[in-house]
């Protein structure tokens, strides 16, 4: 008899194998290579459907047969490490970009990175905004150590940079979208902000300067750093306006760090 | 916010493309089960959708990736996920399978068939005794369909079902569904199945559809309940009296008002027996 981990080492190698393979361990009835079948097939669609949930842009570009042959060979190289399929196939985009089938789609990829992130901005924590007391928080902090500041951005954030005119082809593969589907792909880059606002996640295009700060801002730099990030990426950053615009809008709602913290909270 | 109890009637599985129309139209449904992963974000509207329809009726959490039969460590993630949603959701029941979806780090993401031997049942009785420890609470655990049938089984199914309700003192999800499918592709005889079920322990019903093919029935939550599986089901409640009854339906999710009629086909049988009871 075999160990029960045996077993299922055995039963996994099995379902990972061919059709025509048999199964190693001892199963009753002369079916039972047949019924394994089943369960072959169940998880092909497990994985298909979830990933056809989080990518239905990408799905509806290549078309269902090529998207479901892309999610079984992910699905082979990357699979599963956890119980809830809902995180699961956050790294599709890059496969994408390595994927012979869809080498003559170059933006496929980043059309792919845009749609986990727009998931990952439906799942994160909700976030209370208030403006003014961030704003106060901001206005009476010391000269000297606003360079070292962290800001704490929405947690529905993120942000994504693409050559390619990603705002236009998401928005012309969107269910119900009755438009020009024409896309102009030398109307690239796009730099959008993807967020989750009160009716839904919003995509917005943000320029240069502006999107380099919040990028760094998002990913845990200092104030200095993301105004040098800034200032790299556009000379005629403007600071003031950006602080006004993007705590008057929620995306920064807070002072995560530092020596002073905001009516907002500490560290979290 | 109490912590209810589910009530001794028909519940429907909520599913995300009935989520809008459940807010809208407030239908009268006893109480709703949900898959408990699909609500382990950090927030965003559907955790929002459910603390909503949580605070107008009793939820049961039904978690299909905690992976209680594996020979792989149990996932503390998992369960930490698990406690937050339970903490936020107050649900009157917290229930998961018996199977196993994963080994060597690797997950199936499906519910996996277990040999019945006393192996099995020692490291399930663990990890449920681990999960009821780590959560606090009891939670019910379901007899899973499955397509093969090992041959280093060493107990009939239900003898495997009964031992380790029995061993651990938990509840039993009881799928009459799974009974069937299961009787049907292994040739077993179902009512020797149910009469060996613990009626105590048992906290809820699950049914759902099946589908025929060549290679016998499987279990795609993808159709009405079978008129043999309501035949089982109406057994089922003459032996152990009204329990809290399920629809599920997973694939090819159809109009909101064919589950609630599939609904009222079990709490037809409910009231008929609420009727003896009293």
């Amino acid at each position: 008899m075999l160990s029960l981990r045996e077993l299922q080492r055995c039963f996994a190698d099995a379902l990972l194998a061919g059709e025509d393979a048999h199964p190693t361990m001892r199963v009753a009835g002369t079916t039972a290579a047949d019924r394994l079948g089943i369960y072959r097939r169940t998880i092909a669609t497990n994985y298909r459907n979830a990933l056809g949930a989080t990518y239905p842009v990408v799905r509806r570009i290549v078309g269902a047969g090529c998207f479901h042959a892309a999610v079984d060979a992910y699905v082979a190289i990357h699979p599963s490490r956890s119980g809830d399929l809902n995180g699961y196939g956050g790294t599709f985009g890059d496969f994408l970009a390595g994927h012979p089938a869809v080498s003559d789609l170059p933006y496929l990829p980043d059309v792919a990175r845009l749609e986990w992130k727009i998931d990952e901005a439906n799942l994160a924590a909700d976030s209370i905004t208030d403006p003014d007391s961030v704003l106060r928080a901001l206005a009476g902090c010391p000269g000297d150590r606003l360079p070292s500041l962290l800001l704490r951005v929405d947690a529905t954030c993120r942000m994504i940079e693409s050559p390619f005119p990603l705002l236009r082809i998401w928005q012309v593969n969107q269910p119900g979208y009755d438009g020009e589907m024409s896309v102009d792909f030398a109307a690239g880059p796009d730099r959008l902000r993807i967020r989750r606002e009160r009716l839904g996640v919003a995509l917005e295009r943000i320029a240069g300067g502006d999107f380099a700060w919040l990028a760094a801002l998002s990913t845990g730099a200092n104030l200095a750093a993301a105004i040098a990030a800034a200032q790299h990426a556009d000379a005629t950053f403007d600071l003031g306006g950006g602080l006004h615009r993007f705590i008057g809008d929620g995306t920064i709602t807070g002072i995560l760090d530092g020596p002073l913290t905001g009516a907002s909270g500490a560290s979290d | 916010m109490s912590n209810d109890a589910l009530p001794a009637a028909c519940g429907l599985g909520l599913r995300a493309p009935h989520v809008r129309q459940v807010l809208a139209e407030r239908p009268p449904v006893p109480w709703f089960e949900v898959h408990s992963e699909n609500y382990f974000a950090d927030g965003g509207p559907a955790l929002a959708a459910l603390e909503r329809i949580r605070a107008a009726c009793a939820v049961s959490l039904h978690g299909v990736g905690l992976s209680l039969g594996s020979t792989d460590p149990l996932s503390h993630a998992h369960l930490d996920r698990l406690a937050r949603l339970i903490a936020r959701v107050e649900p009157a029941l917290v229930s998961e399978h018996l199977c196993w979806s994963g080994v060597g780090g690797r997950h199936f993401n499906d519910l996996l068939p277990l040999p019945f031997t006393d192996e099995a049942i020692a490291i399930l009785c663990a990890r449920i005794h681990q999960a009821q420890e780590y959560l606090g609470r009891e939670i019910a655990v379901e007899n899973v369909s499955a397509y093969v049938v090992f041959d280093d089984s060493t107990f009939p199914e239900w003898e495997f079902v009964a031992e380790v309700v029995r061993r651990t003192g938990c509840k039993l999800l009881l799928d009459v569904n799974n009974i069937y499918v299961n009787a049907m592709n292994h040739g077993f005889d179902a009512d020797r199945y149910l009469a060996a079920m613990p009626a105590d322990a048992i906290a809820e019903i699950h049914l759902a559809g099946f589908e025929r093919t060549d290679l016998g029935l499987v279990d795609t939550h993808g159709a009405r309940v079978a008129p043999e599986v309501w035949a089982l089901y109406r057994k089922t409640i003459a032996r152990i009296g009204p329990r809290p009854t399920l629809i599920e339906w997973d694939v090819d999710i159809p109009e909101f008002a064919v589950l609630e009629d599939e609904a009222a086909t079990a709490e037809v049988v409910l009231a008929e027996y609420h009727a003896v009871a009293s």
